[in-house]
């Protein structure tokens, strides 16, 4: 009998979810809004639509990101940090380092065997993460999904001083007013980012292959910002918010196969579905 | 430390006085002198400011390399950033003095590659044959950084000098115990002297070393004569200059390029305040640098203060020298030369115990500040918060609360920024204060107090 | 002595932890005097031999730092800016002087702060040098001397060298339970959790020494009667960094399904795990303890031998530590602004992951807003240590 896993990666900004058997059957992209358990079930209803398949069939549901907690009908929790490291090696085979840069944190990952050996986070300063170029775009009057195409357009980055998210707006803003070009000043700001995330990382030794992740991994400015630090190209998943997901869901999967090598039962989340819809 | 041009910098910081102009060309000398050392093979110390062994290092003829000026040069060219990401990269904190992650940050790198980093600043930080910290109060990085880049070059040796000076408490009087402080300061510099002999394979020359104490204790008297000429209205010289001149004092004593060095400022301000030549022609606020370290990337800022008509007469940062005459033993009877050293240092941190004895409730870092006040007839108080730094920046709010308490309501301001880590500095908000501050001096003043 | 009162053993300790100064307050209305003190280089055996009681001030990390940010910077360590906010809003207004050792620059540098703002009948600053050779030990002894002299001024009598001595052994005593107590950690699982330990200890050091010796026993018998704590736990940690006077950040690791066995805190085994010899002169016992027993980064060990001996001196301890007590990953967990234990990360981490134990380096702001984000971190780190 088919078995089916499902991952749910409930992210400061972003939800995602996908459900596996041997490959990826269904995927569902949508923001996070402040009320983290309707949307785990509307964002796993909508799987399970899309995968034409009923919740009874799944056999194990794994939960990760930052609102891991309130998705009652998950059968574990476990970090995203775990979760993108299964994901990118089971994407990405040759990948020893991870990086992913989310809306608002960011994080390095380092594998060996496709585990987990190290890792480090920064989820308490917007510099180094998708908040950053968030605000300022906004400041600088420019559409968040424009910023990368722009930066590649720059004809000399412009050094920004200012790693604080909100100095920098001010930076940038007076430096627009100046007379630098629009272009350059964006390049700047994904160096900034660039480097923040680069000493971050750092701090693991970096080995190659490397991964990028993560809403920032479809910032193509930032992509390249990173490689001219690094000086060699990262490997960019096809669909590089769903890492956390996947691996989520293929975690789900070792635990269910360790467990039947074992002869164990496992506990499993008492909620079905259905039940959570109730909850507000 | 004048800023060097770059394409995006600003121009050239003017200084008030010739003396000062020419530090920056000095420091440079300096540091390529210590990369050209490196290359001859003469003995390479890292050093830390203010450790009492200028003359034991002069005397042996070995080469300093100071790192905090040497991050302090980096910070100033605003080239700081990637070695302190390389400090972050390392896993050290970025709220830890930013010298110290400066320099670790450079020496990491610069051992990784077996050779400078590109483009390092005037040359870079030359690797040293031995590291020379410092067990006081000062500052906890002067005995863990050294011992944290050995992290980086185990094969180079630590020799931290123990030099503290009695705290100021009010059941005992310091001179109770200075006595046992004395002795082991002066066995502390024994033990230096016989750590660089080891290392150097040179003998201390003793006659040597006593010249260089002599020409250190006429060196302090100068400086200090110098610097109280700028009590002088209009002041011929403000703390953005004395940022520079404090090199010599630092970097230089106990050679004659410093005595000289002195000497010549001296001369130059006695002929400004000859021809009533201020730092600024209308002068209208004297202010007091009451502490912290400056911003080294942001020293312009010095001359926003004076564009606003305020000057600097004096400050306390960097002033580390008293007149020897007006200490209460007559130094120039201990001819040990460490035993010298050692009461020259104990006798400068309790300079200002006494006063602050006959003033009830104060305390002798206040004392200081208003005792400058008079002399230099003193508007009002800038004080600067380096995140980074907690031996100088600490203090500084119940300083100024215990100085309004026992003194006067006077008008201050605190900067907040740092030394080098320029991501910390807002200039826009920087001159903000300063504008209001200058607002409230000039209310202050048209009330006539 | 406080008996009546519900229990002996853990529930004393959970009294004495969660209110944290009534001992102190019940002991003062009896007449006795209590000096603060900051950290646990303190000779607190010179405090006891002087009839007064030793009481270690502590922060809050439930309560946001306020009163203090009038008089003290923030680049201040937050643990001593958490302490003086306490001592400003009166959680200690039982005390009748402070004694601060120069330990670091955040408490030797607000030393004039706290005296001048708490204006305590009575304040001393032990100014202990950072060198451990042989004239910082004899200037340290002199230190030591001149407390000795103040202290004896303000008790109005002579500190007496038997006094000392019986000091010396009262707390060598209690340093001897403590290590006992840590004897039930090694089981597998550990008889006694992270989080019980942690709040024994603190509360110990905020009574008597003799009661605390007292508790402690009673504390360790309980365990032993009571069988083991139920077992569903994953890995064994051992937390390295200076102060924890909280259990928050113990409880989440064992929250998060670790066992909390070993450390190298204060107050913890590096406090607790080296006695004074009595020597003749009892002064030069306590030096020696003090100045070089105690294994912390605020003390500058000299360099005997090569690098590598040069590692094992300063950190030996806890590679030992980590067999003795089964560890299989290292929390090393430091306060921002903390300079001894900061410049020390890449030494510590770099010395146990060669001998072969994973470690999670964690920064932190000593508060429950900044704890609580660690804990995706420490889940992470004990992922790791489970696929191992």
């Amino acid at each position: 009998m088919s078995q089916y896993f499902a991952g749910i990666d409930l992210g400061s900004t972003m939800t995602k979810a996908v459900i596996m058997n041997q490959a990826v059957l269904a995927s569902v992209i949508g923001p996070t809004g402040p009320e983290h358990r309707k949307l785990a079930n509307r964002v796993m209803e909508e799987a399970l639509t899309r995968a034409k398949l009923p919740f009874a069939d799944i056999t194990y549901v794994v939960a990760t990101g930052y609102g891991r907690i309130n998705v009652p009908f998950a059968d574990k929790q476990i970090t995203e940090i775990s979760c993108h490291a299964r994901g990118v090696s089971y994407l990405l085979p040759e990948v020893k380092t991870v990086i992913d840069i989310g809306g608002q944190d960011s994080k390095g990952i380092k594998l060996k065997d496709g585990r987990v050996v190290d890792f480090v986070m920064n989820d308490k300063c917007a510099a180094g993460t998708g908040r950053f170029l968030e605000v300022t775009a906004e400041g600088l009057g420019v559409k968040l999904d424009d910023m990368g195409k722009l930066a590649l357009t720059a004809k000399n980055a412009v050094r920004i001083s200012n790693t604080c998210t909100v100095f920098a707006t001010q930076e940038v803003v007076s430096k627009l007013a100046e007379g630098m070009p629009l272009p350059d000043i964006i390049a700047g700001l994904h160096e900034a980012i660039a480097a923040r995330v680069y000493s971050m990382v750092g701090r693991l030794k970096i080995e190659k292959e490397v991964a990028l992740t993560g809403g920032g991994a479809k910032d193509i400015g930032l992509v390249k910002a990173l490689e001219t630090k690094l000086g060699y190209s990262v490997l960019v998943p096809p669909e590089p918010l769903l890492t956390g997901a996947i691996g989520a869901a293929l975690l789900g999967k070792d635990i269910v196969k360790e467990a039947e090598k074992k002869g164990e039962t496992l506990p499993r989340s008492e909620r079905r579905l259905t039940e959570a819809t109730f909850f507000t | 430390m004048t800023e060097e041009k770059k394409p995006e910098e600003k121009k050239k910081r003017k200084t008030a006085t010739e003396a000062a102009s020419k530090i920056g060309p000095m420091v440079k000398a300096t540091i390529g002198g210590t990369v050209q050392a490196r290359e001859e093979g003469k003995p390479i110390a890292y050093s830390f400011i203010c450790c009492c062994y200028d003359e034991i290092i002069r005397a042996m003829d070995i080469v300093p390399v100071w790192t905090e000026n040497y991050a302090g040069v980096c910070g100033a060219k605003r080239d700081a950033q990637r070695f302190l990401e390389r400090a972050e990269a390392e896993n050290f904190s970025r709220s830890l003095c930013t010298y110290a992650l400066c320099g670790l940050g450079f020496d990491a790198w610069r051992e990784e590659l077996g050779e400078m980093p590109p483009e390092p600043p005037w040359g870079g930080q030359a690797r040293p044959d031995m590291m020379l910290g410092s067990g006081q109060m000062l500052c906890d990085p002067r005995n863990k950084w050294y011992q944290a880049a050995q992290h980086y070059m185990p094969d180079i040796p630590v020799y931290d000098a123990g030099a503290p000076w009695p705290p100021y408490e009010d059941d005992y009087d310091y001179r109770e115990v200075q006595d046992y402080y004395v002795k082991y300061i002066v066995e502390e510099l024994k033990g230096l002297v016989q750590f660089l002999e080891k290392h150097t394979g040179r003998k201390m020359d003793w006659d040597r070393l006593s010249e260089l104490v002599d020409l250190a204790d006429r060196t302090w008297n100068l400086i200090w004569e110098t610097y109280e000429l700028r009590r002088a209205v209009p002041t011929p010289m403000g703390t953005g200059d004395a940022m520079n001149t404090m090199v010599p004092m630092v970097f230089m004593m106990g050679t004659q390029e410093a005595y000289d060095f002195y000497q010549e400022l001296n001369d130059e301000l006695k002929h400004k305040i000859a021809n009533k030549e201020g730092v600024i022609p209308d002068e209208k606020y004297r202010l007091i640098w009451g502490g912290g370290l400056p911003s080294w990337f942001a020293l312009s800022d010095f001359n926003y203060f004076n564009s606003k008509g305020a000057v600097f007469p004096v400050e306390v940062t960097y002033r580390m020298v008293e007149a020897i005459y007006h200490f209460d033993i007559d130094l120039s009877k201990i001819t040990d030369p460490l035993e010298h050293i050692a009461w020259r240092w104990v006798k400068f941190w309790t300079y200002w115990y006494d006063k602050a004895k006959k003033r009830l409730g104060s305390h002798p870092d206040v004392e200081r500040l208003i005792q400058y006040i008079e002399d230099y007839k003193i508007d009002g108080i800038v004080m600067h918060e380096a995140f980074s730094c907690r031996s100088w920046h600490v203090g500084l709010i119940w300083q100024l609360n215990l100085l309004k308490k026992v003194y006067k309501d006077i008008p201050s301001l605190i900067l907040e920024s740092d030394i080098v880590d320029i991501s910390s500095y807002n200039e826009a908000d920087t001159k903000a204060r300063i504008d209001t501050f200058i607002d409230t001096l000039e209310a202050v003043k048209s009330q006539g107090r | 002595m406080p008996e009546e009162a519900a229990g002996k053993g853990l529930a004393v300790a959970d009294r004495y932890y969660q209110d944290y100064g009534s001992r102190a307050r019940e002991l003062k209305r009896q007449g006795k005097k209590i000096l603060g003190y900051l950290c646990a280089f303190v000779p607190v055996e010179i405090i006891t031999a002087a009839g007064f009681i030793p009481f270690r001030i502590k922060g809050d990390v439930n309560e946001p730092i306020t009163k203090a940010d009038t008089e003290m910077e923030t680049i201040v360590c937050p643990l001593v800016r958490s302490c003086f906010d306490m001592s400003l809003k009166g959680s200690y207004e039982f005390l009748d002087g402070i004694v601060i050792p120069h330990a670091c620059d955040s408490i030797c540098r607000t030393y004039d702060v706290w005296k001048y703002s708490l204006n305590l009948p009575y304040s001393h600053l032990i100014n202990m040098p950072h060198g451990t050779g042989k004239p910082s030990l004899d200037f340290y002894q002199a230190l030591l001397g001149t407390f000795r002299t103040s202290l004896s001024k303000f008790a109005g009598v002579e500190i007496s060298d038997r006094e000392l001595i019986q000091a010396i052994k009262l707390h060598n005593q209690n340093r001897a339970k403590v290590r006992e107590l840590y004897g039930l950690r090694k089981a597998s699982p550990p008889l006694i959790s992270g989080t019980e330990v942690a709040k024994v200890l603190i509360a110990s050091v905020s009574i008597p020494v003799e009661e605390s010796i007292k508790m402690l026993g009673d504390v360790i018998e309980e365990v032993r009667q009571r069988g083991g704590v139920p077992a569903r736990k994953s890995a064994r940690i051992m937390v390295v960094g200076a102060q924890v006077d909280s259990i928050a950040f113990i409880k989440l690791i064992e929250d998060s399904g670790a066992w909390v066995v070993a450390d190298d805190l204060c107050p913890g085994a590096r406090e607790f795990f080296s006695d004074v010899t009595v020597t003749a002169d009892p002064i030069e016992g306590i030096a020696e303890r003090y100045l070089r027993k105690v294994k912390c980064g605020r003390t500058y060990r000299e360099m005997e031998g090569n690098y590598e001996e040069y590692l094992e001196d300063r950190f030996g301890h806890m590679s030992r530590m980590i067999k003795d007590f089964n560890v299989d990953g290292v929390v090393l967990y430091i306060y921002k602004y903390c300079d001894p234990f900061g410049f020390e990360v890449p030494q510590i981490k770099s010395y146990i992951e060669s001998k072969g134990t994973p470690v999670l380096y964690l920064e932190d702001e000593y508060s429950m807003s900044t704890i609580g984000r660690l804990r995706t971190r420490i889940q992470a780190f004990l992922e790791l240590l489970g696929s191992k």
